[in-house]
């Protein structure tokens, strides 16, 4: 390893711009709650320490501990599955400190896909492709049984970003998620006959040959059979109590008042915003959940269409500069650990902004490194500190 | 220099250009909210006049088996109040519009100020007229709506009224203010299915808290609640109940399907109206209600027990053949009417001479059962009459349904003491007098389970038989079966038999078991029981509280249901 090259200002000036943002932005949701900011404090700083140990830490090393890190993501999922508390049952509760298990998830797809695709697209491993699969499946499930169906969803957009950068190609991104296809094309006879000919298509394309023909219709079709009626055994109520469940976020009165309240902060703001502590929705405590899952309103409110273009070209920014460390990075791990903290940061980026502005379902994703909450905080600043190291050592293989 | 890169080229356009056509999605979006509409929601957020009004789901309709509508839903009209919006100086104006009493509309708007945000109600039931007055002064009357809610309707309702029970306000207001759920009954127990989910309307209100507009994209329709489709023979239960009154007595009547284990008939009488309890029972109804002597909040056919007198022999007489005290052809010492025993007499109600075990159940002879019980242990006789559903609640569906009770050795040293008691317990246990009590679906259940060889179905109360209850056990040999329906038979079809005269001439076998209950006090409970086999295979139970000769009284009740039974097969023929 080489520190030889010049520190990445884009990258540097837009995360440090971009937790100052943060701080302000739960300052001024915590209202009179000052000791929300405090906290928030500690966890920056925590993080910022947490970023400088990764952006030096040997990246080999993190690499051959992945299976490690595997194994104690699956313990503190299950025991949170069994011991969690706060408000969704979500929290490991350890003395003065609430771990969210689902947060470290994230973080573990993401090394487990670095370790393992590149070597799978370089070679055949008999079994790899169903061994990685059904690993990153189990750790999905799990997720979705915190429950956390929003993170659950993001690990899976994740995990696709990841093939797709290991260089499997669409084709391969298809027929991975044509399970997943199958039961939601099975809604209409419709969609389902458009998803089987599109399956043909691609498999037509690839070459594949009859077993693999065989595999795929009779999997798809017998899945696409199956989950209606799997779903239509459940009675309305049954159905209902079900989604609420696995997100309990989402407002069981569909266009929720959470979101339309958000949609009023977020428009009030104008193009220059209400100014700094002066947006009344924030103010009065009209906006629910301001400084975790709406916090992008609170600064939407305050500093107007200019801020918050200001706001989402910082993340542009980010993933940009990581995107590029690892397009010229020379070692697959590295390479895809950085693709895959580029995706981690836009889909939370599109999922958490599109909830406060009434374009995606409610969930609990949260807005990456401004939210309240330390568990989220430092995993980023974790990867992101990986990245960094990515950017840094391209040279290293 | 890039080696590996031009590997990573094509992912890394790719995501790129999606990432800035979502910043670019986002950015349209932001633009949208911010710029184009931002004075709008800038208008909306000084004042915050974004209202929230809640539709209420209409409640899932139960109907019968026949698809007789039993609990359905009208519109009614009712008119609410937003505490903060209201201007005090109208309360005479409301009150006058509403014809309502000054101090009963003050008490009700001072109760909406624990809620000052919240549309509460102020009076609901009102009809098109009273509610249309209000409607044209709304312009003057800012946070006051008129809405129209489902309210519940029940038919039948004194047939079913225990069982169906009533709705009333949610005990813990869920989401809103006037939230209904069930309070007694399936009504209570099926609320989940049934109470569906609540719609939301946005209303933008202004300053004065007039509605100025709808609020687009908040709304959401309610969704009903589930349809229930229950076992029960509206028919079959309406003349169950017009048999039972005919006899001037409360009573109760049971009807099973032995096969599939629905229940058809679960009749009370006397009932109550249901639709009295619909927003609020008055205070005049309630009392007459309560102090009616009949007492019909008192549900008879599953909470209530009973002794059941000798409709228990059909029980004892299988564990006695179960247990090898006695078989077909056992014949004790004749019966003299009156059994010397420890220096007490255990009397029979006639003197019936020498029987074998068909005898006994069909003339109903206790000296039998006196002379035979006594060699058995009544712990083991307990244990086998729980197999038949005794002692504990037989469906674990309907509610507050009763145990009924089996003497135990524990049981009967609880109640005397050690020593306090002795074998004359046992004997008078097993023609089911003494510590034996039991409900009227209980009795339908052991005649159920003798008429289907123990292979009853759990009961259901739904058709879909989401609401099942619990299965049997009763370890009894097909021969014994047999001769147990052997006695059932002559009881109906030998013309010494209990139940020839009330239930002999219909035109299909009867295999019946009558009971006439001392009850310690007052004239003896009259019961019958058993099964039929055509036109549909269904067991039956039936009590008269009071009503004397069980075979006299509460025969004819239940040959009255069969023969419906036979009218209904010729007529769909």
């Amino acid at each position: 390893m080489r520190q030889n090259e010049k520190p990445d200002w884009f990258f540097v000036v837009s995360l440090l711009l971009l937790l100052s943002i943060g701080l302000l932005s739960v300052y001024s949701a915590s209202g009179s709650l000052k000791s929300l900011f405090t906290h928030q404090l500690y966890f920056i700083l925590a993080g910022v320490i947490v970023f400088l140990g990764a952006s030096v830490f040997p990246l080999r090393l993190l690499e051959e501990s992945a299976p490690l890190i595997y194994g104690i993501t699956l313990i503190l999922l299950v025991l949170t599955i069994l011991f969690g508390g706060g408000p969704a049952g979500r929290w490991l509760q350890a003395g003065p400190v609430n771990i969210q298990a689902s947060e470290i998830a994230k973080l573990c797809v993401i090394v487990l896909s670095a370790r393992w695709l590149p070597a799978l697209r370089r070679e055949f491993v008999p079994g790899g492709v169903p061994l990685y699969l059904s690993t990153v499946g189990v750790l999905t499930v799990l997720t979705l049984l915190q429950p956390d169906l929003g993170t659950a969803a993001a690990i899976v957009m994740i995990v696709f970003g990841m093939i797709y950068w290991a260089g499997f190609g669409f084709s391969w991104i298809f027929l991975f998620l044509s399970p997943l296809s199958a039961a939601i094309s099975s809604i209409k006879f419709v969609s389902w006959i458009t998803f089987t000919a599109l399956l043909c298509g691609v498999l037509y394309r690839s070459g594949a040959k009859p077993r693999r023909w065989v595999f795929f219709l009779v999997m798809t079709s017998f899945i696409a059979a199956a989950t209606p009626s799997a779903w239509g055994l459940l009675r309305p109520y049954q159905q209902a109590r079900l989604t609420t469940f696995l997100n309990p976020e989402a407002d069981p009165y569909g266009a929720g008042w959470n979101v339309i309240q958000s949609k009023v902060a977020v428009g009030s703001g104008g193009v220059t915003g209400q100014g700094f502590l002066k947006g009344s929705q924030n103010e009065l405590a009209f906006l629910p959940a301001r400084h975790t899952d709406f916090v992008f309103s609170v600064w939407a409110e305050e500093w107007g269409f200019i801020g918050s273009l200001f706001l989402l070209s910082l993340y542009a920014v980010l993933a940009w500069r990581i995107l590029l460390g690892a397009r010229r990075s020379l070692n697959p791990f590295n390479s895809t650990i950085g693709a895959g903290t580029a995706i981690f940061i836009i889909i939370h980026v599109a999922v958490n902004v599109g909830m406060t502005l009434g374009m995606m379902p409610v969930t609990g994703l949260p807005l990456p490194l401004i939210t309240y909450g330390g568990s989220h905080i430092i995993t980023e600043m974790m990867l992101l500190g990986f990245s960094y190291n990515v950017i840094r050592n391209w040279r290293s293989y | 220099m890039r080696t590996s890169s031009s590997f990573n080229e094509k992912p890394y356009r790719s995501i790129m250009v999606i990432t800035i056509a979502l910043f670019l999605i986002l950015t349209g979006k932001l633009f949208d909210l911010q710029i184009v509409n931002g004075g709008y929601y800038r208008e909306l957020s000084s004042r915050n006049h974004i209202r929230s009004v809640i539709r209420p789901a209409p409640r899932g309709i139960i109907r019968d088996r026949n698809g007789v509508v039993l609990a359905d839903n009208v519109p009614a009209f009712t008119v609410s109040l937003v505490s903060v919006e209201f201007d005090s100086t109208n309360t005479l104006l409301l009150g006058n519009l509403l014809q309502m009493n000054q101090q009963v509309l003050r008490a009700r708007l001072d109760a909406a100020q624990s809620n000052p945000y919240r549309s509460t109600r102020i009076i609901s039931g009102l009809t098109v007229e009273d509610a249309g007055r209000v409607a044209d002064n709304l312009y003057r009357l800012g946070g006051v709506s008129v809405d129209i809610l489902p309210r519940r309707r029940y038919s039948h309702s004194i047939s079913f009224c225990h069982l169906i029970g009533y709705v009333g306000l949610a005990d813990s207001t869920r989401v809103f203010e006037g939230e209904l759920s069930g309070r007694t009954g399936l009504e209570r127990i099926l609320n989940q299915r049934l109470m569906g989910e609540h719609g939301v309307v946005r209303e933008v209100v202004d300053a004065h808290g007039r509605v100025v507009e709808r609020f687009q994209g908040g709304d959401v329709e309610p969704s009903p609640g589930e349809n229930v489709t229950l076992t029960l023979d509206t028919r079959l239960q309406l003349i169950a109940d017009s048999l039972i009154m005919s006899t001037g007595h409360p009573g109760a009547a049971v009807v099973l399907d032995y096969e599939t284990g629905e229940i058809l008939v679960l009749s009370s009488v006397p009932g109550f109206d249901l639709n009295q309890f619909i927003g609020g029972i008055s205070e005049e109804n309630w009392d007459r209600i309560l102090n009616d002597p009949a007492k019909p909040l008192l549900n008879r056919s599953w909470a209530t027990t009973y002794p059941p007198g000798s409709v228990y022999k059909i029980v004892s007489a299988a564990w006695l053949l179960e247990s090898g005290i006695v078989n077909e052809n056992t014949l004790p010492d004749p019966c003299y009417g009156t059994f010397h025993f420890a220096g007490s007499d255990f009397r029979c109600w006639s003197t019936h001479g020498r029987l074998n075990i068909a005898g006994a159940l069909a003339q109903s002879c206790d000296t039998y059962f006196y002379r035979t019980s006594m060699l058995g242990d009544m712990d083991e006789m307990a244990d086998f009459s729980g197999g038949y559903g005794m002692g504990a609640p037989v469906t674990e569906i309907l509610p507050g349904e009763a145990s009924g009770a089996l003497p135990t050795r524990e049981l009967l040293n609880e109640l005397f003491g050690q020593g306090g008691w002795g074998l004359g317990n046992l004997m008078i246990a097993s023609i089911g007098q003494g510590e034996v009590l039991a409900t009227p679906i209980q009795i339908a259940v052991t005649a159920g389970l003798i008429a289907s060889s123990g292979n009853l179905p759990a009961l259901s109360i739904v058709v879909d038989k989401s609401y099942s209850g619990r299965n049997w056990e009763t370890n009894t040999s097909e021969e014994t079966f047999r001769i147990v329906r052997e006695g059932m038979r002559q009881a109906v079809e030998s013309s010494r038999g209990t139940m020839h005269n009330s239930m002999g001439y219909l035109p299909v076998v009867v295999f019946g078991k009558s009971g006439t209950a001392e009850t310690g006090s007052g004239e003896d409970h009259a019961w019958v029981t058993g099964y039929i086999e055509e036109p549909q295979p269904i067991a039956f139970a039936v009590i008269i509280e009071n009503g004397g000769h069980g075979g006299a009284v509460a025969g004819p009740v239940a040959a009255g249901i069969i023969e419906k039974m036979l009218e209904i097969a010729y007529e769909t023929e």
